[in-house]
C-alpha cells in the first residue's frame, strides 16, 4: 500500500520507484486536496479527501458506484460548495469560487451523462469552449473557431464538424464532450466515466484520445470503472469508498488491496480471496 | 385586541378559499409540470355555474359545489385530453402559452353568454353570523372554511387511497417507470388536470358567494394560487393547505395597514412570493424538489 | 432534406425580395402624406390613418425583439417585461413633464433607467429557474405598474396617479410621420442589435446558457452577469419605445403604459415569427398585430364575422385570438421563420411532425 506522497522528499529514504515518483509529485503539486468535505442533508458524499495531483499526472479516481467520485469532481469544478475542507490549485486555494472562474484557471471537465448543446453544430459546441475558456484559449469568434477545428481534428471528429449535435452517436458525442472541454484549453482534464457505455474497440479509441490530449500537457484526472483503462494510462489511482479515500498508489499494487476488493466484491470475495492467497502462499 | 383576533379570524376565514384555489393549480403543477393560466377562468366557470343554480333553482349554493366540481371535473378531463397533452412534452414556455389562450377563449365564452355585468350569490344567511362579543365571524364565510378544508381532504383521500391517485403519485415521481408498470399516461393525466379543475370549480362556488363575480374575476386568483403554492411548498396538499391559510392572514394584515394598504395587494402578494422563492423556495412545508 | 435544400434557396430568395419591396413601400409610402409631395402632385400612396398602425407595429416590432433576447436567445421566458415599457415611458414622461426636459433630451433616459431597474430586479430574479421565474418576472410587472400608480410622495401621487401624467404637446410638425419613423428607427436598432448579439461572444455564451446551463458555467461562461446582461439589454430596448411612446401618445397611465396584455402579445410575436432569430420576432409582430388590428375592427378594411353582431364582434376577436395562440403552440411551435429560412415548408406533414415531437 503506498501512502500520500510526503511533503518532504528528504524525510523518506529509499529509492523504491514510488519514491521517485513522491520526488516529482512533492515539487509543487498542481491540485491539492486537503480534507475536502461535502454533504447532502445529513450524509457526507465525499468526506475527508485528501491527495494531490502533479502536473503532468493521470491519475484515475475509482471506486464502488455512490462512493463519491463524481461528486469530489464537482467539488473541484466548482459546482458544488464544499462543506469542510480546502482544494488549492496551482498553489491558490479555489474553494468557493464560482464555475466559470475555475474554468478560467485552467481547470476543465466533461459531464458523465453528456450535456451538449443540442441546438448547435459539433464546431459551435467546441467552439464555445475555446471562447470561454482560460486564458489560452481564444477570445475573438473566429480565432475561436480555428482552436474548435483544431481540436475536433485531435479527438478525430473533423468529418463531422458541421453536424448538428442530435445526429452524433454515443461514443462520438463523448469525443464532443472531451473536445469541448479541451478547446478551453485547461491545465487540467477532469473526466467523468468517459468509456460509460462504449464497446471494446470504441474504448481503445477513447484511450488514444485521451493519450493524445494529455501528450499536448493537459494534467488528466479520471474517473473511470473500466479497469484497463485505469491499468492502461493511469500511473497512479486513487480509491474512494463512502466518500473517503481508501488507497492509493499504483494501479496494479491498488487493485490487489484486500480493502478495495472488498469494497467492490464484499466481505465474503475478500475473505475468501484472503483464504486462496494464504492457501498460496503456504505452497 | 379584539381587533387583534379579528383579523386573524378573517384571515384564517378568506384563507380557506385560497386553500381551495391552490390545491387544484398545485396538483397540477406538481404533477403535470403545468403552471395553469386558465385556472382563474376554470374558477369562474365554477362560480358562474353556482350562481346559476341558485338564481334559477334557488339551491343553497353550497348544494352546488358538488355539481361544480364534477361539471369542471368533465371539462378539465377534456381540455387535457384533448388539447393539453399535445404539447405536454414541450419546453414549459408553450404550455404556459398554451393555457393561457385557453384562458382567453374560457373568459370570452363567458362574456358572450353571460355579459360582463357583475352577478352575487346571496343566500338568506349572508350577512349574519356568529358573534363573540366585538368579534363576529360570518356563516358563509365559516362554511367556506370548512367546504374548503372537506376539499382539501377529499383530495387528499383521492391521492392516497384510491388507484388512480396512487398512479397519479407514480406519474409525479417518475413518469416514465410509470408507463412502464402499465399506467394509461394519457387517462392518469387527464384525470389529474380534471381533479383540479374541479377543485378549481368549488373554489368559483365559494368565491361566488363572497364577492359579486364576473367573466374575469377569476383572474386574480391565478397568481394568488401561485403563491399559495410557493407558500407552502409544491408537492403535498396539506403544504397548500398551509399555505392558503398562511397566504389569507398576510391579505388580511396587509389590507390592514392604514394608509394605501389595500392598494398593494398584489404588490404585497408578489414582494412576499419573490422574498420566498428567494430564501426558502421549498416553501413553509415542502421539501427542495 | 437535402433534396429541398435548391427549393430552399429559392424560396428564401422569394420571400427576401418579397420582403424588401414591402418594406421598402411601408418605409417610403408615408413621405407621400408630406405637404410638399401633395403640393407635386405625388399620389397619395399611405394615408395617416395607417402612420397610427404602422407605428404601433413598429412599437410592437421593438418589444418582441427585445423579448427574444432575453426570452429566445437566453431561454428566460420573462413574462414581465411590459415593466420596462412602462418604466421607459415613464422616465421620459416624467423628464419631459415635471422636469421640463425637451423629448430627445429625456429619451436616451428611458433605455437606461430600464436597464438598470433590469439589472437590480434581474439579479435576484434570474436565479430562479423554469416556471419560478416565468411567474416571479410576471409579479414584477404587475406590481410596478401598481406601485408607479399609486405611490404617493408629500400627499400628491407621484407619477401622477390614476389620472394620468400629461406630456406638454411638442411643437413637432407632421407628428404622425415624425414618430412613425422614430419608432422604425428604433425597430431598426433592435433588429440590428439582435443580429450583432447572435453573432458575437456574447451571444453564443447566452446560447450555450439556454442549451445547457451548467455545462456553460464549466466552460467558463459567467452566466450570471450575461443573463443580467441579456435582461437589461432587452429592458433597454422595451423602454426605448416605451420613452418613444409616452410623447407621441401625450398622455400616460397604468392602463396605457403598464398594459398587461402586452407581456403575452410580445412573447406571442416571437413565438410566432421564431424565437431566437433575427427576424422571426419582428415578422411575428408585423402578423399578430395586423391581426389584432384586423379583428379588433381598426383596420380600414373590415370583414364582419358571420353570425356575429358588432357589439360581440371585439369579444369573439378574443376568441379567435386565444384559438390562434392554441394553434400555433402546437402546430407551429418553431413559428413562421421556419418556413421564410427554407428549413421547413408549410404542410400537414411539418404540422402532424410538430404535434408528434410535443404531444403525449
Amino acid at each position: 500500500m503506498s501512502e500520500a506522497p510526503s511533503p518532504h522528499p528528504r524525510a523518506t529514504p529509499g529509492t523504491s520507484p514510488a519514491s521517485a515518483e513522491v520526488k516529482i509529485a512533492a515539487a509543487a503539486p498542481q491540485l491539492e486536496l486537503r480534507g475536502v468535505t461535502k454533504r447532502f442533508g445529513g450524509v457526507a458524499a465525499v468526506d475527508g479527501v485528501s491527495f494531490e495531483v502533479a502536473k503532468g499526472e493521470i491519475v484515475g479516481i475509482i471506486g464502488p458506484n455512490g462512493a463519491g467520485k463524481t461528486t469530489l469532481l464537482n467539488c473541484i469544478s466548482g459546482v458544488h460548495r464544499l462543506d469542510g475542507g480546502d482544494i488549492r490549485w496551482e498553489g491558490a486555494s479555489i474553494a468557493g469560487m464560482a464555475p466559470h472562474r475555475i474554468a478560467k484557471l485552467g481547470i476543465g471537465r466533461t459531464f458523465q451523462i453528456v450535456r451538449p448543446f443540442g441546438s448547435m453544430t459539433v464546431r459551435e459546441n467546441a467552439a464555445i469552449g475555446a471562447l470561454f475558456g482560460s486564458a489560452e484559449a481564444r477570445r475573438g469568434v473566429k480565432g475561436a473557431f480555428e482552436l474548435a477545428d483544431e481540436v475536433l481534428e485531435l479527438v478525430g471528429l473533423s468529418a463531422k464538424g458541421r453536424h448538428p449535435v442530435s445526429a452524433l452517436t454515443i461514443p462520438d458525442r463523448k469525443r464532443l464532450e472531451v473536445a469541448r472541454a479541451v478547446a478551453t484549453r485547461p491545465h487540467l482534464l477532469l473526466l467523468d466515466e468517459v468509456m460509460a457505455g462504449l464497446n471494446n474497440v470504441e474504448i481503445d479509441e477513447a484511450l488514444e484520445m485521451v493519450r493524445a490530449v494529455h501528450a499536448t500537457g493537459v494534467t488528466v484526472l479520471l474517473i473511470e470503472h473500466v479497469m484497463r483503462v485505469i491499468v492502461g494510462i493511469c500511473r497512479r489511482a486513487v480509491v474512494l469508498d463512502f466518500g473517503q479515500v481508501l488507497a492509493q498508489g499504483e494501479p496494479e499494487v491498488v487493485l490487489r488491496d484486500e480493502r478495495v476488493i472488498q469494497a467492490y466484491l464484499g466481505e465474503r470475495y475478500a475473505k475468501r480471496l484472503r483464504a486462496e492467497r494464504e492457501q498460496a502462499g503456504t505452497h | 385586541m379584539a381587533n387583534f383576533v379579528q383579523l386573524v379570524i378573517l384571515g384564517l376565514l378568506a384563507g380557506g378559499v385560497y386553500v381551495a384555489v391552490g390545491v387544484g393549480f398545485g396538483l397540477v403543477w406538481g404533477v403535470l409540470n403545468i403552471v395553469n393560466l386558465a385556472h382563474g377562468g376554470l374558477v369562474i366557470v365554477g362560480g358562474y355555474i353556482t350562481w346559476q343554480l341558485f338564481t334559477a333553482l334557488h339551491l343553497d349554493p353550497f348544494l352546488t359545489l358538488p355539481v361544480d366540481a364534477v361539471a369542471l371535473f368533465v371539462l378539465g378531463y377534456a381540455l387535457q385530453r384533448g388539447v393539453i397533452n399535445r404539447i405536454i412534452r414541450a419546453p414549459l414556455l408553450f404550455t404556459f402559452l398554451l393555457t393561457f389562450g385557453l384562458n382567453l377563449v374560457i373568459i370570452n365564452i363567458l362574456l358572450l353568454i353571460f355579459g360582463s355585468d357583475f352577478r352575487s350569490v346571496t343566500p338568506t344567511y349572508s350577512g349574519q353570523g356568529l358573534e363573540f362579543g366585538s368579534v363576529v365571524i360570518p356563516y358563509v364565510a365559516l362554511t367556506s372554511l370548512g367546504a374548503a378544508l372537506l376539499l382539501a381532504a377529499a383530495l387528499a383521500f383521492i391521492l392516497n387511497r384510491t388507484r388512480i391517485g396512487l398512479a397519479i403519485n407514480a406519474i409525479a415521481a417518475d413518469r416514465d417507470a410509470a408507463q412502464l408498470v402499465g399506467i394509461d399516461l394519457r387517462h392518469a393525466y387527464a384525470v389529474t388536470f380534471g381533479l383540479g379543475a374541479a377543485c378549481a370549480g368549488v373554489a368559483g362556488g365559494l368565491i361566488a358567494m363572497i364577492q359579486a363575480i364576473t367573466p374575469t374575476a377569476g383572474e386574480p386568483y391565478t397568481l394568488q394560487a401561485f403563491v399559495v403554492v410557493i407558500l407552502g411548498g409544491l408537492g403535498r396538499v396539506s403544504a397548500t393547505v398551509v399555505g392558503g391559510l398562511a397566504f389569507g392572514l398576510v391579505e388580511a394584515f396587509g389590507q390592514s395597514i392604514p394608509g394605501s394598504g389595500s392598494v398593494f395587494a398584489n404588490a404585497i402578494a408578489f414582494g412576499l412570493m419573490v422574498l420566498v422563492l428567494v430564501t426558502r423556495p421549498q416553501g413553509l412545508m415542502g421539501r427542495l424538489r | 432534406m437535402i433534396a429541398t435544400l435548391d427549393s430552399n434557396r429559392r424560396w428564401r430568395r422569394v420571400f427576401l425580395i418579397v420582403g424588401g419591396i414591402i418594406a421598402a413601400y411601408a418605409l417610403l409610402a408615408p413621405l407621400t402624406s408630406l405637404d410638399a409631395a401633395v403640393s407635386a402632385n405625388v399620389p397619395l400612396l399611405a394615408d395617416r390613418l395607417w402612420f397610427r398602425i404602422a407605428t404601433y407595429i413598429a412599437m410592437f416590432i421593438v418589444m418582441a425583439t427585445g423579448w427574444n433576447i432575453i426570452g429566445g436567445i437566453t431561454g428566460y421566458a420573462a413574462f414581465g417585461n411590459v415593466a420596462f415599457f412602462g418604466i421607459g415611458a415613464y422616465t421620459t414622461g416624467m423628464l419631459i413633464a415635471k422636469a421640463k426636459w425637451p423629448f430627445l433630451a429625456a429619451l436616451p433616459f428611458a433605455p437606461v433607467v430600464a436597464a438598470l431597474f433590469a439589472a437590480l430586479v434581474g439579479l435576484p430574479l434570474l436565479r430562479l429557474r423554469g416556471h419560478y421565474f416565468a411567474v416571479a418576472s410576471l409579479g414584477v410587472g404587475v406590481a410596478v405598474g401598481e406601485l408607479v400608480q399609486n405611490i404617493d410622495y408629500g400627499g400628491q401621487p407621484l407619477f401622477g396617479g390614476a389620472s394620468g401624467l400629461f406630456l406638454p404637446i411638442d411643437s413637432i410638425a407632421n407628428r404622425g410621420l415624425y414618430f412613425f419613423y422614430l419608432m422604425v428607427a428604433a425597430a431598426a436598432i433592435s433588429i440590428a442589435v439582435t443580429w450583432w448579439v447572435l453573432r458575437s461572444r456574447f451571444g453564443y455564451g447566452l446560447i450555450a446558457i439556454r442549451e445547457n446551463e451548467e455545462a456553460a458555467a464549466v466552460l467558463g461562461v459567467n452566466t450570471t452577469a450575461y443573463k443580467v446582461a441579456a435582461f437589461a439589454l432587452a429592458a433597454a430596448l422595451t423602454g426605448l419605445a416605451g420613452g418613444i411612446f409616452s410623447q407621441w401618445n401625450v398622455f400616460i397611465n397604468q392602463d396605457n403604459a403598464f398594459p398587461i396584455e402586452y407581456n403575452v402579445q410580445m412573447i406571442l410575436m416571437a413565438l410566432l415569427g421564431g424565437t431566437g432569430t433575427v427576424f422571426g420576432p419582428a415578422v411575428g409582430a408585423v402578423l399578430l398585430q395586423l391581426l389584432i388590428q384586423f379583428l379588433g375592427g381598426s383596420l380600414p378594411m373590415t370583414v364582419g364575422i358571420p353570425f356575429v353582431s358588432e357589439a360581440a364582434r371585439p369579444i369573439v376577436a378574443q376568441v379567435i385570438l386565444g384559438l390562434l395562440l392554441v394553434g400555433v403552440v402546437i402546430f407551429v411551435p418553431r413559428g413562421v421563420i421556419d418556413f421564410f429560412g427554407g428549413r421547413s415548408r408549410l404542410s400537414l406533414s411539418y404540422l402532424r411532425r410538430s404535434l408528434r415531437e410535443t404531444s403525449l
